[in-house]
């Protein structure tokens, strides 16, 4: 935190004392999940992987066609935890100010006053984040980054948590800015909706009918227990054997003939967190080869960029990283192995 | 030996890549190194030269030759624990080789007994001297004489420096080896039996302990992964070493070439070469026992039988072993005017023949020709002849490629002309032919007058004690000498002769020389070749019509010659079924007297297994000591087979030796758990091992828990194994009830103990967040108790777990795969094991 700058305490960050007991975390995260699932119906794993980001500190970005459930989901998340909320629908007149903040004369104080962004809030949901120009999503994305807006010389912190969820749409090309690579690298998972399966859309529809289903829903966790919940994910143990794990497959995507673009650093460190908080609402305090495993294509699919001929042969990152987690031996002993036959 | 057997946690060897070891712990390490090497090195040095008795009589060199490994060794390990730089170490030892062999054979010239002095440099010169003239001359076992032990000292301990150089200095234990092949190669190119067993068990033991030592203990840094090794270092090697010995035995049995080929008897050369040299007692018996007889030479005869080729004789019998005696001075060089004075000898009738002799790759000094030479014409370089014994012996050639044609002139003798020989010897014999040496053993004497009592003339107790070599008691045989060490010549070797009444032609011949002469009868034992056989070719030379014959290696013979006044040296045949008795010899209905049967000249051993029939039917008596070999053979046929067998099996069963021996050397690491080493490693291991046995092996990229999960579906059901639902709960997907006695339920036992050892935290026993009260949580109730504390409870739940896993594949494979994975386990088959090592589990990092 630089020395000169004054810190704006619009919510105060929120550390907890003392970590969760086993108990508390298992009950708590399986209230939030219930609550989330009752709105979204038959997406169990995207809501699990939602509060995984949330609870490993970082964001979200929900990539998939209009109507699925985007924004839904991301609202309901955010209800269920009482925090501060906010929705930005990206338009591409939209400015950075009217992100960030933006300070503002006084006349009876007569001093600039800022007038904190839609960002100031414990759960950003930006819609359509495509729709906006480079220029606000690099204001966006900067704050993420951060947790920290500078306008005029002064930081201002952002509130604690702090979590943006994304979404985007990849069909509707036209007057979009999709996010470049590096901006992707923001998002510690991206995930896809997909479309409910035939049972859980029926009962959609049926229960849908009248009432929107977020209007019941209430919140269950405060803020300071979600943070005391980050914090328990924070003392997850991570073995060496799990370091190296993560880094071999870092390595594999780097070295892989069929991607332009590997796992960055950044990227790994990310996987080991979203695989840290996997590990602890599986109520484990240590961290399995099998949480790297299943967090390791929503962490790193959106990362990587494909050779062009493996694109145009109709690969996906997606399959890509499912070779190398095929590839890869769990042990150090079978990576020697796989690397002479290499 | 103390080995410090603490390893690292990988419990099934499997190297870690991982550099931190602890510095302590090496350190340790590095200071008993030495020393532990040094001892094998000295077993492996040690042990090797116990193969140099019988290339040495006796023992009593074995310890100078201990006390100079043992010092040479001590001074290079000293070196090492003071960490004295590799080339310095190798330089001490060499001094200290120098100033042992010093100390051992010249501390009077050498100052202070271990610094030598320029008397000492003479003292080495007169050793030398010494020991080249044992080795030029000597027969083996020659006796240990001080120039002799200390060639083989220096070289043993040169061998001694050169293996400790080799396994620590340069850290190729493997190599060392050659160094043990050094001294092997003495008694395997001298001794009739090559190394001997005590040399070779010695030697072999040894040099694992060296390849032991070097994987266990490796000084040098680049190594030092190497030294992570497990404990089944030893077990391994033994199997290993185990199936080495099966292949061996049984390559040597199927493949021809050990017996019969290029290099019989296992490549057993004769030490002088092709045939035979300057010891013709040792050689003579190493040329019997060649199963293809070496050499050939082809003579072709006017006489009507096949003639015995003489090459030279020995007549001292003094000294530990019986060599020819060297009268260089009163050698002639006219061979034209050779056997006058026998000629003079003969009172009677006189048979003249004219032998034509071919010898093309014999390459003795002395040239075989048939007694008593008159003339030899045609040799190519110089020859001289010896007046006493009409040896012909070249001076600047050998019987190499010679063809020759040879008269010689023999009295026709008759049993009546013998036994009016005059009954004292002239005195213009030389007395080496009448002398006994002192040292005779009063055995001789005995069995001499109990085989001539009653004997009146000398010919009568001559044929008394050819005949009394020739009864049943006696048997030939070339190898029982060998087996029972009274191989060559000698005065012990005689006395143990007469005791064992088994040997071949030279203890026949020698006996029956050294009895004669306890009878009173001047006697000499004359060494060449048996008549040979008939080839069916003749020859035609002036006129006359010469049948051949054909004459190797397995025609070598010796034979005694008695000295009848007046009618000269006679030649006798004890040996039984060799050569021919002469027709003087023969008593009728007496043992020995069958002889007719012209079969009775050829080799004893091929005539047996050609033409038993025969044999047996036209001598009965004689038959006896050479059905000896054929039924010997006929009995020890199923002997071979079922050796053959049991190697066999021993080696389809090495699978599953090794596999056992896997198993219970994970069994015991888990229930005993000594510090470093990881139970719930071993036990995983051997789950990995147990599922690979049957068909489940965990794939590349397996989690612990998706290959057990893979493994909880069932033997038949699909493995696919799905990233986007990770089994993150093994077993209850499945619908088993899953308590620790049922297999899901051991299996997860064995997987949370495992995920808890490798991933969960060091120091605090790792627990789950929640103890499953709800939701079914991933640990089952087995899961959540037992092992999480370790192995160390009474009823070790790891072992049982691995138990019910066990029962539980076995009941649910087929009855063909439960076969394979418990008689030729899959994982335990060395094409396998390759691809096995990439499913070993990681090992646990400690640093």
């Amino acid at each position: 935190m630089p020395a000169n700058g004054r810190t704006a305490d619009s919510a105060g960050p929120v550390t907890a004392q003392t970590l969760m007991t086993a108990d508390q975390f298992q009950d708590l995260s399986e209230r939030i999940l219930a609550s989330v699932n009752t709105v979204i119906d038959g997406k169990a794993r995207a809501a699990e992987i939602a509060l995984t980001v949330l609870l490993a500190r970082g964001h979200l970005l929900v990539e998939d066609v209009p109507g699925v459930g985007k924004t839904l989901l991301a609202k309901t998340l955010a209800r269920t935890i009482d925090c501060s909320v906010s929705r930005i629908q990206f338009t591409p007149d939209l400015l950075p100010s009217d992100i960030t903040g933006v300070s503002i004369y006084n006349q009876s104080t007569q001093k600039f006053e800022f007038r904190a962004g839609a960002v100031f809030a414990n759960i950003v949901i930006g819609d359509e984040i495509n729709r906006a120009s480079a220029k606000t999503q690099s204001a966006l994305l900067e704050s993420m980054e951060e947790h920290r807006v500078t306008t005029d010389g002064t930081s201002h912190r952002l509130p604690e948590p702090f979590m943006v969820v994304a979404t985007q749409n990849p069909i509707e090309m036209e007057g979009t800015y999709p996010l470049p690579e590096a901006q992707r690298d923001r998002f510690m998972a991206r995930i896809s909706m997909g479309y409910p399966d035939r049972a859980s859309e029926i009962d959609m529809l049926s229960t849908h009918q009248s009432v929107s289903p977020l209007e019941a829903v209430r919140s269950i966790a405060t803020v300071r227990e979600v943070a005391a919940m980050m914090d328990t994910v924070d003392a997850v143990y991570v073995s060496s054997a799990v370091k190296e794990y993560v880094v071999r497959l870092g390595q594999a995507t780097r070295e892989s003939a069929q991607l332009r673009l590997g796992a960055s650093p950044r990227a790994l460190l990310q996987l080991l967190r979203a695989a840290k908080a996997h590990a602890a609402l599986r109520q484990r305090n240590f961290v399995l080869p099998d949480d790297v495993v299943t967090m390791a294509d929503v962490v790193l699919a959106h990362r990587l960029i494909l050779e062009r001929r493996s694109a145009s042969t109709g690969q996906t990152a997606a399959g890509i990283i499912a070779a190398i987690l095929d590839e890869q031996p769990v042990s150090p002993v079978r990576s020697s192995r796989s690397g002479a036959q290499r | 030996m103390s080995t410090d057997t603490s390893q690292r946690p990988s419990a099934d060897g499997a190297r870690s890549r991982t550099p931190g070891r602890p510095a302590g712990n090496s350190r340790r390490r590095l200071s008993a190194a030495p020393w532990a090497m040094a001892g094998a090195v000295f077993v492996a040095v040690v042990g090797t030269s116990l193969g140099l008795n019988g290339v040495l009589r006796g023992w009593s060199w074995l310890i100078l030759v201990i006390i100079t490994v043992a010092v040479v060794l001590l001074t290079t390990a000293t070196a090492r624990s003071l960490r004295i730089p590799q080339i310095g170490t190798q330089l001490l030892g060499l001094l200290a080789l120098v100033m042992v062999l010093t100390l051992l054979f010249f501390n009077s010239s050498a100052v202070l007994g271990i610094f030598p002095t320029k008397a000492t440099l003479d003292a080495l010169g007169a050793l030398l001297g010494q020991a080249s003239d044992t080795i030029i001359t000597g027969t083996a076992p020659v006796l240990p004489e001080s120039g002799v032990v200390l060639v083989i000292c220096a070289g043993i301990g040169l061998a001694a420096l050169l293996i400790d150089a080799l396994a620590v200095a340069l850290a190729m234990p493997a190599i060392s080896g050659l160094g043990l092949l050094a001294i092997v190669l003495i008694p395997a190119l001298i001794k009739p039996d090559s190394l001997g067993i005590p040399g070779f068990l010695g030697g072999a033991a040894g040099y694992l302990l060296i390849l032991a030592f070097g994987q266990w203990y490796a000084p040098v840094a680049g190594t030092s992964q190497a030294a992570t090794r497990s404990t089944g270092q030893f077990r391994r090697a033994a199997a290993l070493a185990a199936a080495a010995v099966v292949i061996t035995a049984l390559a040597a049995s199927l493949i021809p070439g050990f017996s019969t080929g290029i290099f019989p008897q296992g490549s057993h050369l004769s030490a002088f070469g092709n045939v035979s040299g300057l010891n013709p007692m040792l050689t003579l018996g190493n040329d019997l026992r060649q199963p293809r007889g070496a050499g050939k030479l082809v003579y072709a005869t006017d006489a009507p039988t096949g003639l015995y080729l003489r090459t030279t004789t020995l007549e001292d019998f003094s000294g530990r072993s019986w060599e020819p005696t060297v009268r260089d001075a009163t050698r002639r060089l006219d061979l034209s005017a050779i056997g006058e004075d026998s000629s003079a000898d003969a009172g009677s009738d006189h048979l003249t023949t004219t032998t034509v002799v071919e010898s093309s790759d014999f390459s003795t000094p002395w040239l075989p020709v048939p007694y008593a030479p008159t003339s030899v014409s045609g040799l190519a370089g110089r020859w001289s002849w010896d007046p006493e014994t009409l040896a012909i012996e070249g001076i600047d050639a050998t019987a190499l490629r010679q063809k020759y044609t040879v008269r010689s002139v023999m009295p026709v003798l008759t049993r009546s002309v013998l036994s009016q020989a005059a009954q004292t010897p002239p005195e213009t014999l030389d007395p080496v032919f009448m002398s006994l040496p002192g040292d005779t053993p009063d055995i001789v004497r005995q069995r001499t007058e109990e085989a001539t009592a009653g004997a009146q003339t000398q010919f009568d107790k001559a044929l008394a004690i050819q005949n009394y070599l020739r009864s049943p008691q006696f048997s030939y045989s070339e190898q029982t000498p060998v087996a029972n060490g009274y191989d060559g010549s000698g005065m012990d070797v005689l006395a143990k002769f007469l005791q064992v009444k088994s040997g071949y032609c030279v203890h026949f011949s020698a006996a029956m020389s050294v009895m004669a002469r306890v009878a009173g009868i001047p006697s000499r034992i004359v060494v060449g070749y048996a008549p040979g056989q008939l080839t069916g070719a003749t020859v035609f030379l002036g006129g006359k019509q010469l049948n051949e014959y054909q004459v190797d290696g397995h025609s070598a013979h010796s034979w005694p010659e008695l000295y009848f006044t007046g009618l000269g040296w006679v030649p006798f045949e004890p040996t039984p079924g060799r050569g021919q008795v002469p027709v003087y010899a023969r008593l009728p209905g007496a043992p020995g007297a069958a002889a007719d049967s012209p079969d009775d000249v050829l080799n004893a051993r091929r005539n047996a297994a050609a033409t038993p029939p025969a044999s047996a039917s036209a001598s009965p008596t004689p038959a006896v000591p050479n059905a000896a070999g054929p039924r010997a053979a006929n009995a020890a046929e199923p002997l071979w087979i079922s050796a053959a067998a049991a190697a066999l099996l021993l080696m389809l069963a090495t699978p599953l030796l090794v596999r056992s021996g896997k198993r219970g050397r994970r069994r015991k690491t888990v229930r005993s758990a000594r510090p470093g080493e990881v139970p719930e490693l071993a036990a995983w291991a051997e789950l990995e091992e147990l599922a690979y046995d049957y068909g489940m092996p965990a794939a590349t990229g397996d989690t612990p828990r998706t290959f057990t999960s893979r493994l909880l579906r069932g033997p038949l059901s699909g493995w696919q194994r799905s990233i986007q639902q990770p089994p993150d709960d093994p077993g209850s997907a499945s619908g088993i009830a899953d308590g620790p006695g049922t297999g899901p339920g051991a299996v997860r036992v064995l997987l949370t103990a495992y995920e808890r050892r490798v991933y969960g935290p060091e120091e605090a026993a790792p627990t789950e967040l929640s103890n499953g009260s709800s939701a079914g949580a991933a640990a089952g109730p087995g899961g959540s108790d037992g092992p999480a504390k370790g192995p160390d409870g009474p009823g070790h739940p790891l072992l049982e777990a691995l138990d019910v896993v066990h029962r539980t594949l076995r009941a649910s494979s087929t009855a063909g795969r439960r076969l394979r994975a418990e008689l030729v386990p899959p994982s335990a088959l060395p094409w396998n094991r390759r691809s096995r090592s990439a499913s070993r589990p990681p090992t646990k990092p400690t640093g």
